[in-house]
This record gives C-alpha cells, structure tokens and sequence, in this order.
C-alpha cells in the first residue's frame, strides 16, 4: 500500500531522531564493552539488526494502525502458536528455550515480538469495551489472553520479558477507566498468583536472584557478585567518568552480560553522571512524545495502541536502569535501543513504527 | 463523510496520571544516581581500584587410566608451574626480565605462547614442571616479584610413554579452534583437554570439575586475600581393556619397525594391546610441547602422528583371500573340496594374471590355496563370485566403513566396485577389475578392519565392535553385542583349518607355537609397481607391506590379532616372526616356527620347512579341528 504523502508531514522527526541517537550511543558502548574481549565485532551485528529493524520500521508505519489492530485476533493466535512451537521444539539454549530458529541459523526470540502483539491485541479488546468505567468482570477475556501469553513467555524461561505485559495490561486497563477498586483486587490476586508462583512455578536461580537481591552478601560470587560489580562499576564512574573505553570494571571483565542487560553501568562507569543525565533524559524525552501520541490520537485505538507501547518501553527502561543500579532484583530484561541483541533492536523499531504510525495518522479518516 | 471523534477526554487525563508515574520514576532513577556516582562515587572508585577481584582455577585431576588387571596406565602427580599474572600486557616486558634472573626460561618461547593466546591475557607458564630451587627462589621474592607466582597443577604422566601413545592420546591446552567449536562447548582458554586417542574420546567423562580460587588482589596485582576457595572434584577413574603384558610384549616385538598390531578378544571386541609404531611420546605434550619438537613430529617421513590400525588404508593383499573363501563357501560357488589348476598364471580378459610362484602351484583345492596363497586359485574363485557378490561380502565383514572402535579421527576405508567407479570416475567397471579385487587389491583397509575380519573367522561368524573402555567411575560400559553375520558353521570352519593350515607348513609358519595350535593368513600389499620395484629391487620404501592376520588357540580362541610391518616385504617373513613372538610370550609357550630364535637351554630347532601337511589326504574340517600341533 503506497503511503499517503501528506502523512509524511506529520512524522514525529524528533521522536525518531532521539530513538536513532540512542540506538548510536548504544553501539558505540557495545564496541566499548567488547572490543577487548573473545567475541569481536558485535558492533557491526548490531549495526546489521538495525538496519533490518528500519525496514521493519517502515513497514510498521506504512500499515493503517487501525488495520493493524482489527487483524491484533489472527497476530494473537500466531504468536501463541510460535511461542508453544518454540517451548516444545526451539533449540535449548543456557538451559532455556526463548529461540526460534529461522532459516540459514537466523535466531528470534518470539517473545520480543510477542509483547507488541499483545499491545495490539489489549488496544482492540479495550476499545471496543465502550463504558466509562470497569470493573473486574469486563477485564477477565484481555487479561486472560495476556495472562496465557505472559505464562508462556515465563515457562521458557523468560521471566523478564513476561513480567513486561503485566504494566502493558494495567496501564491499558487504567486509562480503559478500570477502577480503583478492580486495580485493587488485580493486586491481591497477583499477590496470591506470585506466591504459588514462588512455591511451584519459580526455577532455584530465580529464587536464589531475589534472595541474593534482599541480602547481597548472601552470594557474593553468583547473583549478588555481578549485583555488586555493577554497582561499582556505576558509582565508580563518578561525575564525568573514567573515559570512553576506559572503564576498569568493564575492560577487566568483571562485569557479566556488560553488552546486553548490563550496557547501562558500562555507560554509567565511562561517561559518569553527565553521561547517565544525558541518556536518561533522551529516553524520557522518547518516552514523553509517545505518551503525547497517546493523547493526540484520533481514537481511543490509538490511544490505548500508543500507551501500551509506551508503557512496556517506560517499565523496561526504568526496571532495567533500577537494575544496573543496584535498587531492583538481576532479571534478564534488556534495555530497549541500547542493549546488544538482534531481537531486542528489531522489536524496538517496530515499536518506534507504531508510535510514529498513531502519531501521523492523528487527523486523517 | 461524516467524522465523528470519539470523547477521549477521560482517556487523556488518566494518561496524564500514567505520564506523571514514569517521569517521577525517571527522576527518582537520577536522584539515586546522583548518590551513587556524586556522594557515594569516590569510595566505589576506591573498592574498584583496590578491590579489584581475580578468579583462578584449581585445575581438576583427570581420572587415571588402568589397564584390564588394574595396573597404571596414565596417573596424574603435582608438578610446579611459575607463573607471571599482570593486569597489563605492557608491563610484561619488565617482569620476565626480572624473573629471568631468578629462574632459567627460554623468554622467546614464552613470548611465542603469548602470540598464540590472543587478546584475554591473565596469566602465563614460564616455567612448566619447575624444580624446588626454582619454586623457592620465586617464594622467597614474593614481595618484589609481585607477577610471579607458583602453581600447583596436576600433570598428566603415562609411565609406558611411547608404547601407548596412539590408544591412549595425550592431554594438552585447549587450543582456539576447539574453543569455538561444539564438541567443547562451556570450556575455557587455559583449559587442559585430551588431544587424541581415548584422552580425546573420553574427554568429558574423564575430567573432573575444577575448583576456583576468588583473589582480592590491589592495583598492582598483589594478591591481597582468598575470598573463596571452592576445591575441585577428581575425574573417575577409567578401566580400559588394555592388557599391560601383552602390551609391553607387542612393543618388544616391533622394536625398530614401522607399523601396527593390535590384538583383541574375539569373543567382544575388547582390544587387548594396541601399536602404532614409530610413535611420539605423550608425556611432552602434557607440558606443552615445544614448537620445534612438535615440528620435528609433524616433518618426519615415518609419520609418528599418524594412527595406524585406525587411520592407516593399506591393500589387505593375500589376507583378503580369507573373505574371498568365505563369500565363496558360503555361496556355494565352491566346496573345500573344490579344485583349480595353478600354472603360475591366468590368461583371461586378454590379460595375464600372474601368480607369486612362477612354476605354479600345481592342482590345489581350497586349503591348500589358502595355505601356499596361491593367487590362481582365487583368482578362479572371484571371476565365479563376481564383483556384486565380493562387494556384498566386503562391506558385510565391515569394510570400506568405521569400525567403530572408541578412538577418534577413524577413516572409513574403501572398497572398489562397479557403484564406487561409477561415482567416482562416471566409468563402467572391467571383469579384468574384479581379478584384482580377488586377491585383496583395488581396496584400501586399516589394520583394525582386517583383524575384525579374523575376528570374525575366530567367534564363528560374529561381527564385533572393537573398544578400549571396560568401565569410568566403576561403571561398566555397554556395546552392541556380536552381530552374527548368518554364516553356515561349516563355512567357518573350512576357513579356519585353511588358516591353521597356513602356520603349520603353508606361507604363515613362523607363528607356530609349541603346544597351542595358531591359525593365520599372510599377506603383503604392494606401494609401487611392479616395473617401478624392479628400479631398484632393495630401496626400503618400495618394498611391499606385510600383514599378518591370526587367532589362537584355534579351537578355542582367546585372542585375535592383526599384525602389519610396513615395507616388511612379505608378510611369511616379516609379520609371522612378530606375531609368533607375541603370541609365545602371551601364552608362555615356546615358538617353534622355522628361523625363531630358541630358548637359550634348548637345543636349536631343526630349521626344517616342512612338507606340506594338507598336500595329501585334505583334512574334512571335523578332523582338522582335533589335529594337534605337529
């Protein structure tokens, strides 16, 4: 479908310009934090998902959103598919099964995809629930489709990607008008849900991450050790940093997963406070024009499609920062833009495609 | 059209609600870092410049090796390493300059292994296996000589050295390319591995868990305390079937020669001793072998790197007769009792075939052809079997395809016939072809094929899987059984007075034995033609390989064995004598074939060849069988 010229008038260019910028500064603390290592040349890996995730990017926002979301069933029951396909049949990776193995050794991770369907998905449910205010009994069928997903995504296990739909589902419900009261009774059972969870369902690393949080000196060498060492790595960093490349905590290798989740505290050790502000208040500038998105859009679809969005991306960028500082417990969540991974970068470009696709499409019919 | 907007007010003023969570949670997220790097910065730049951590292995001992009778055949014992540890390639220089004059190194071959370790520096050896001098001398500096440091680390040793060089392996570095390939998935740089042989194939199970060392250490790299120590787990001990005795009695025999033997229970397969000669010694690898000595390995002509009986394809030559006479029994196209004409030899396809004795054998049946290796004979028997029937039988005896013996790197062989030339050369294949094929040549085989094949004549049919592991941590391992290969018992049994035959007065006489009836077949396979042999009659590397293929005792056979000497010239002359010696030792009787040497108290045997026994009455297979030893 040959996109409407006027549309391109409304593209939101500082929206995308500061996602770029981000994606930028991501590659370069890549290179940084493996340079020295065994496995060179991850920058350009990276370079290359980019790359595919602009075509995606594009495609995602030549799409009528609206289209999108009426078709969010079909996406739904493709993305389960794929995640069920991948439980049973993907290969086993690190004693986890989140891969989904394409042609030529291509790898995806369903998951990262599956949460954006899962926006759609939540935007036509809500929307199409035409009262001002819900209670609990109008959010059983979203939460049920979420809850299914979010269970899949956990058994692989992933338990950080899953965990994302939870914001996803109770940001959306929120601005559906769900009351106080419902939001009240969503905690309770969540509390009741987590702790059979704890009992039953919770893999020891996990247990031991979330001890290992509450008490750091419990393991020093596991959990708590990488815990600690970004801590270091970020306090270390000081006001301006130790300098590009330059950081001792990152270069000695003492911290793990330093290119993936971790990308924040090697930023955080080389470019200092200044650093950190200057990326941090990007993201909140990124985060800001998709919540505006959200309140210029045309319909409440798109309100509810933007916000979603802009929901999941705010809670991992803000559990993820938490994280390399030290305040919440090690889960595997990336940060989106920044982090090393082929997946993570492609879903996160698509995700910049929908925003922009609600935002330019806010005054035509 | 009509637009209707639908009223989102109440929409936006609860994302207002949203948008206020996330922008006061980003700005908690700055307050804190501003804590974290402003206020609390200075006393974490301090922890990460003083409390910098340094994780080391304990480098777990492997599991040591014993033979069939529980004695040693690869242990492990504490060796001393000095190390040099610097946080910064640049101040390398200095340090082994320094060390230097405490210790003797050769700083060019530590600069060469440095070169080789890529860009995740730590830690090198300078000095592998250091004497108590040296490791007091480096103790005694500990503060001034911060770098260096001494390592406790299990050393591999394996007390035969050269004898077992080839089934064993040996244990090195992991190096790069293993690194990165699969089958050493979750290993790390500095790791030791086996290399080859059952160190190689067993790797994993063999090795124990290392333990690891945490060091605090400060800026300049001075340890500073143990944080955690967590001690590693020793690999299981492993039983091989190796027999040590006979081991040693198979090194004596091939002392100065190239080649192979190996012997095993034809029952199961269990290798009782196996040689590949001229070998290296795997106690320098354990090391780390110097470059020059490895050179020196890789560079010479008699190939001491290369696995014989499982890596060496030779043409089986006159031993192929074995399988010739079994397809043949067995598909009735001739009777033990079956008799050709042997003039010396055969005119057909417009071509001559010769036989190795120029006058011929005269009429022989199928024993005798057997016994004397007449080539006529099966030459007759082959053109009558045709080349499907003889390539049926090849690759059901287990040619041209790994025998799966639990040793690494394994070639298949091969076997020529009409399909293979097809594939190969997109050509038809000639009848002349199959004459050849006849008498074991067009075909390449290792030693360890060729004795599964005598094994086979030995169990009564059997196909078996040849092995060196019995049991790891106690725990017996299991293979597949026998696979009976549907010969009538008859059949083998023609075959096997055929062989006894062979030792007692047929081409195989050198391995008879005083008192334990040997059954054998000879062999030898030619590497250059025969115009080109005739350049220079004498030169060593024309002269043909000789085979040797036997079991004993015949009725009852507890051994079988493949012997191959290369450029033995023949294998009557060459590889008989080795096997006879092997087999005297193993079984504590005397040899007796004409030429052995004579216990030292006997009087010299008469060296007299014999006639013939089988050139009368031809023995029924029954009454061979309760023939004793002449």
């Amino acid at each position: 479908m040959p996109i409407d010229r006027r549309l391109l008038f409304n593209i939101d260019w500082g929206f995308l310009a500061a996602a770029l910028i981000l994606l930028g500064i991501g590659v370069a603390t890549i290179l940084s934090a493996t340079f020295a290592g065994r496995n060179t040349g991850l920058e350009i890996k990276q370079l290359y998902a980019i790359g595919l995730g602009l075509v995606l990017m594009v495609i995602a926002i030549s799409l009528d959103y609206r289209r999108l979301v009426d078709r969010a069933p079909l996406l739904y029951l493709a993305a389960v598919g794929v995640l069920v396909y991948v439980l049973f049949f993907g290969p086993k990776i690190a004693n986890t099964r989140r891969w989904f193995m394409g042609p030529g050794g291509f790898q995806i991770q369903p998951s990262e995809f599956a949460k954006l369907v899962a926006a759609l998905l939540v935007a036509k449910l809500f929307a199409e629930a035409k009262k001002d205010a819900l209670g609990l009994f109008d959010v059983i069928v979203p939460g049920a489709a979420v809850g299914l997903m979010a269970a899949l995504i956990a058994a692989e296990p992933d338990l950080g990607t899953a965990i994302t739909l939870v914001p996803l589902f109770l940001c959306v419900a929120f601005l559906a008008g769900l009351r106080a009261r419902a939001i009240l009774g969503l905690f309770l059972m969540m509390i009741v849900l987590g702790g059979l969870g704890w009992m039953f369902v919770l893999k020891d690393y996990q247990k031991s991450r979330i001890y290992t949080f509450l008490d750091p000196n419990r393991d020093p060498q596991g959990a708590g050790y990488q815990k600690k060492q970004s801590e270091i790595a970020v306090g270390s960093g000081g006001v301006v940093g130790k300098g590009y490349k330059k950081g001792t905590q990152s270069q000695l290798g003492y911290l793990p997963a330093r290119h993936t989740d971790f990308i924040f505290s090697v930023l955080a050790e080389e470019e200092g406070f200044v650093g950190v502000v200057a990326v941090l208040g990007l993201y909140m500038f990124v985060l800001w024009r998709a919540f505006e998105t959200a309140q210029m859009a045309r319909d409440r679809v798109g309100a509810f499609l933007a916000a979603g969005i802009a929901g999941i991306l705010s809670f991992q960028v803000i559990y993820n920062v938490a994280m390399v500082a030290g305040l919440v417990p090690v889960k595997g969540l990336p940060l989106p833009l920044m982090s090393y991974g082929g997946s993570s970068v492609l879903s996160s470009l698509v995700a910049v495609g929908l925003i922009l696709n609600v935002r330019m499409r806010r005054f035509v019919n | 059209m009509v637009r209707i907007y639908e009223d989102l007010r109440a929409v936006q003023r609860r994302l207002g609600v949203v948008q206020a969570v996330v922008a006061l949670a980003v700005a908690a997220l700055v307050v804190y870092f501003w804590h974290l790097q402003v206020i609390r910065g200075k006393s974490l730049l301090e922890q990460a410049e003083n409390n910098r951590t340094r994780t080391l292995p304990i480098p777990a001992p492997r599991g040591p090796l014993f033979d069939r009778k529980g004695r040693i055949l690869a242990e492990n014992r504490s060796s001393f390493n000095v190390v040099v540890t610097t946080e910064r390639k640049d101040e390398l220089a200095g340090a082994l300059e320094r060390l230097s004059k405490l210790v003797s190194f050769d700083p060019g071959e530590v600069r060469e292994h440095l070169n080789t370790q890529g860009p995740r520096f730590r830690s090198v050896v300078v000095k592998a296996d250091a004497s108590e001098e040296d490791v007091a001398a480096v103790e005694a500096r500990r503060l001034e000589e911060p770098e260096a440091s001494v390592d406790v680390v299990p050393l591999r040793s394996y007390p035969l050295g050269v004898g077992l060089a080839h089934s064993l392996g040996y244990v090195g570095e992991i190096s790069d390319r293993q690194l990165e390939s699969g089958a050493f998935e979750g290993f790390e740089p500095g790791n030791i591995v086996g290399q080859a042989g059952v160190e190689l194939e067993y790797n994993r199970r063999l090795m124990g868990k290392d333990g690891l060392r945490r060091l605090e250490v400060n800026s300049r790299g001075v340890e500073v305390r143990e944080t955690t120590r967590v001690p590693p787990v020793d690999g299981p001990r492993a039983d091989l079937t190796i027999d040590l005795d006979l081991q040693k009695a198979v090194v004596d025999a091939m002392a100065g020669q190239s080649g192979s033997v190996v012997a095993m229970d034809p029952s199961n397969g269990e290798v009782l001793a196996y040689l590949s000669t001229p070998a290296f010694d795997p106690n320098s690898f354990s090391l780390g072998i110097k470059s020059g000595e490895w050179n020196g390995l890789l560079k010479d002509e008699e190939k001491p790197l290369l696995n014989r009986p499982i890596q060496g394809g030779y043409a089986p030559g006159s031993t192929f007769k074995i399988l010739n006479a079994l397809a043949a029994l067995q598909e009735r196209v001739i009777t033990p009792q079956t008799k050709f004409h042997c003039p010396g030899y055969l005119s057909v396809y417009n071509t001559i075939f010769r036989c190795h004795k120029e006058g011929g054998h005269g009429t022989v049946d199928m024993t005798q052809a057997i016994a004397l290796s007449c080539n006529v004979y099966f030459y007759n028997v082959g053109i009558r079997l045709e080349i499907e029937r003889l390539s049926r039988y090849a690759h059901m005896l287990g040619l041209a395809q790994p025998t799966g013996i639990d040793l690494p790197h394994e070639i298949p062989g091969l076997f020529q016939d009409p399909e293979w030339k097809m594939r190969t050369q997109k050509a038809r294949w000639f009848p002349a072809e199959t004459v050849s094929v006849a008498i074991g040549q067009a075909m390449n085989v290792t030693p360890v094929q060729l004795l599964r094949v005598a094994a086979a004549v030995a169990n009564g049919g059997k196909l078996v899987t040849p092995h060196l592991m019995k049991a790891i941590g106690g725990k017996p391992f299991e293979y597949p059984p026998p696979k009976d290969l549907g010969f009538r018992p008859e059949v083998v049994a023609a075959v096997r007075d055929a062989m006894i035959a062979v030792v007692n007065g047929g081409t195989g006489a050198r391995a008879r034995l005083d008192g334990i009836q040997v059954a054998g077949k000879t062999g030898s396979a030619q590497v250059v033609t025969h115009a080109r042999l005739e350049t220079n009659k004498h030169a060593r590397e024309y002269q043909p390989h000789a085979w040797f293929v036997c079991f004993a005792p015949a009725e009852n056979p507890k051994l079988a064995m493949v012997v191959m000497v290369e450029h033995g010239t023949a294998g009557g002359t060459s590889a008989a004598p080795v096997a006879g010696q092997i087999l005297s030792r193993y079984f504590g009787v005397k040899a007796i074939g004409p030429g052995m040497a004579p216990p030292p108290d006997n009087p010299p045997v008469e060296p007299s060849p014999a006639p013939l026994r089988v050139q009368t009455a031809l023995p029924s297979p029954a009454v061979a069988q309760s023939q004793g030893p002449q």
